[in-house]
């Protein structure tokens, strides 16, 4: 009798066991492999391209007197200072007419993936490129290219030239919205939306850590730092302690509800819509406004959602 | 005619595999934020994320530890920039960067202003030393005094601070040799002790004022 129940109780604990994993697996197995529509991930492809342009474009005037061969940054002393595992391109552009041939061929790769044409290629060629640009000068690179990374990496993975081509293959036909799903399309969107999230809450993370965040003097410096959007706020936050601690609290509150919004089915898509306003604005307070339209951006797919 | 939309399900082996390659991927990630952080990591971190993760995580520029914390008001942020003039040379401007420069292209430049003024002591003196050489055609000169000024951010009610020397160093070409004399900040060199009668100043063991030389 005893030895039957407790045979009994084994099978009920492995069942149980049985359809936790099952039910992980199950979990796992919706959010990366379901079908989802493509065209939110080529708006976000005219986004991140828009963005990389932007970004590419900073170097372009001190291209040769950073990375030139008699410039600041030389191949050799970069090497030395990145990490082992850096891995450049343009390390063998070692002329001034390589450089900029090299340079301006990435800007026509971006414009490419703008417009969507060839993006399979174009896509993975994009993100090579702007990772070999951020290896030759590591010590110039901030937030905004880091997730421009990202996000050409995700891109890279989707389909996300199926729509919205400005620029077509021959036989194609230029189309705003193409109908259908695709699980690539779905494993580039949870990627976007896994990274946002972990970003989110690295920065919280690391925000916490400093005396400002508490005591909500944060806005206050950000505003007083000297890339600001949001130097027109100084006088008003010097005057109003309580508007700068509403201000630097709503930041924090903010990357918070984002991080945890996003992955709950009922807040998702309006956490998602916060996300397009919130992000640009903290990254505008923060004198980052690449990098807060390049968050925006991972939050895109799940705000247009239907 | 419509791009085709590819609307079948990937197979299992399919699935499987791309599976393995996502929970790979995520571990990495996650090891890049608990490894990246200011704070440091432990080494069991650092030990497994740069053998087994960063090999391949760091040439695609996915190594990252995403912790932009905007700011602490910490004296280490404000406004970094680089000033450059012939050694010696009190009458013409110095070149100052970002200068005038506005936008996400100064905002390049005074990152590589706050590299070189926070460097570590594995790469102390590199940045200045390139910057310093990389400007001797501009300046038409082979003696140059690289500079690092920082403008601290201002405390809610304070006047705005003036700037501050946050690094300093001396660059010029000996022979074909490029030496970085760097100028170590006043509290961290020996005290100097002047030889009777008036002889040039030396520390306590008799050297003369310490600049290292590269």
């Amino acid at each position: 009798m005893k030895a039957r129940s407790s045979a009994a109780a084994r099978t009920e604990s492995t069942a149980w066991s049985d359809d936790g994993v099952a039910a992980v697996g199950d979990a796992w197995n919706h959010f990366w492999f379901r079908h989802v529509e493509a065209w939110p991930l080529a708006l976000v492809r005219v986004g991140a391209a828009a963005i990389a342009l932007a970004a590419w474009w900073s170097y372009a005037a001190d291209l040769q007197a950073w990375f030139g061969p008699a410039g600041v940054l030389p191949v050799d002393t970069v090497r030395q200072w990145r990490s082992p595992f850096g891995f450049s391109l343009f390390d063998w552009a070692t002329t001034p007419a390589a450089l900029t041939a090299l340079f301006g061929g990435m800007g026509v790769v971006f414009a490419l993936l703008l417009v969507g044409f060839a993006t399979p290629v174009v896509a993975p060629l994009a993100a090579v490129l702007w990772a070999s640009l951020l290896h030759r000068g590591p010590m110039l690179a901030g937030p905004a290219d880091d997730c421009i990374a990202i996000l050409l990496w995700c891109l890279a993975i989707g389909p996300a030239g199926e729509s919205w081509m400005m620029l077509r293959w021959p036989g194609n036909r230029v189309t705003s919205r193409a109908p259908g799903a695709d699980w690539r399309a779905g494993i580039s969107q949870g990627l976007l939306q896994v990274h946002v999230t972990a970003i989110a809450v690295a920065a919280v993370l690391a925000q916490l850590k400093g005396d400002v965040w508490w005591n909500g003097e944060a806005a206050r410096y950000l505003a007083a730092a000297p890339r600001s959007g949001a130097a027109g706020l100084l006088p008003l936050l010097d005057r109003s302690e309580y508007l700068t601690n509403l201000l630097t609290h709503g930041v924090t509150a903010f990357e918070i509800l984002f991080a945890i919004g996003l992955w709950c089915g009922p807040t998702q898509r309006l956490m998602a819509r916060i996300g397009l306003v919130g992000w640009p604005l903290v990254g505008l307070l923060a004198g980052e406004p690449l990098w807060g339209l390049a968050m925006a951006l991972f939050a895109l797919p799940l705000a247009v959602r239907r | 005619m419509t791009p085709p939309i590819k609307n079948s399900s990937p197979s299992a082996r399919t699935q499987a595999v791309v599976t393995v390659v996502l929970a790979v991927y995520l571990l990495g990630l996650v090891l890049s934020i608990v490894g990246n952080t200011a704070s440091g990591s432990s080494a069991v971190v650092r030990t497994i994320k740069s053998r087994l993760f960063a090999p391949w995580m760091v040439p695609p520029w996915l190594d990252l530890g995403f912790d932009y914390r905007l700011t602490y008001g910490s004296d280490e942020e404000g406004d970094f920039r680089i000033e450059v003039r012939r050694q010696g040379d009190t009458e013409t401007a110095a070149l100052q960067l970002p200068g005038r420069l506005t936008g996400e292209r100064a905002a390049r430049w005074r990152r590589l202003a706050r590299s070189i003024a926070l460097e570590d002591a594995d790469r102390d003196g590199l940045l200045s030393a390139a910057v310093g050489r990389g400007m001797f055609d501009r300046l038409h000169a082979e003696d140059v005094n690289v500079r690092v000024l920082r403008t601290p951010l201002a405390d809610r009610g304070a006047p705005p601070a003036s700037a501050v020397q946050a690094s300093s160093a001396r660059v010029r070409m000996v022979d074909g040799e490029l030496q970085l004399l760097r100028a170590e900040p006043r509290g961290e060199v020996a005290p100097l002790v002047r030889r009777p009668g008036g002889g040039e100043a030396t520390d306590g063991q008799g050297k003369k004022p310490a600049e290292a030389t590269r």
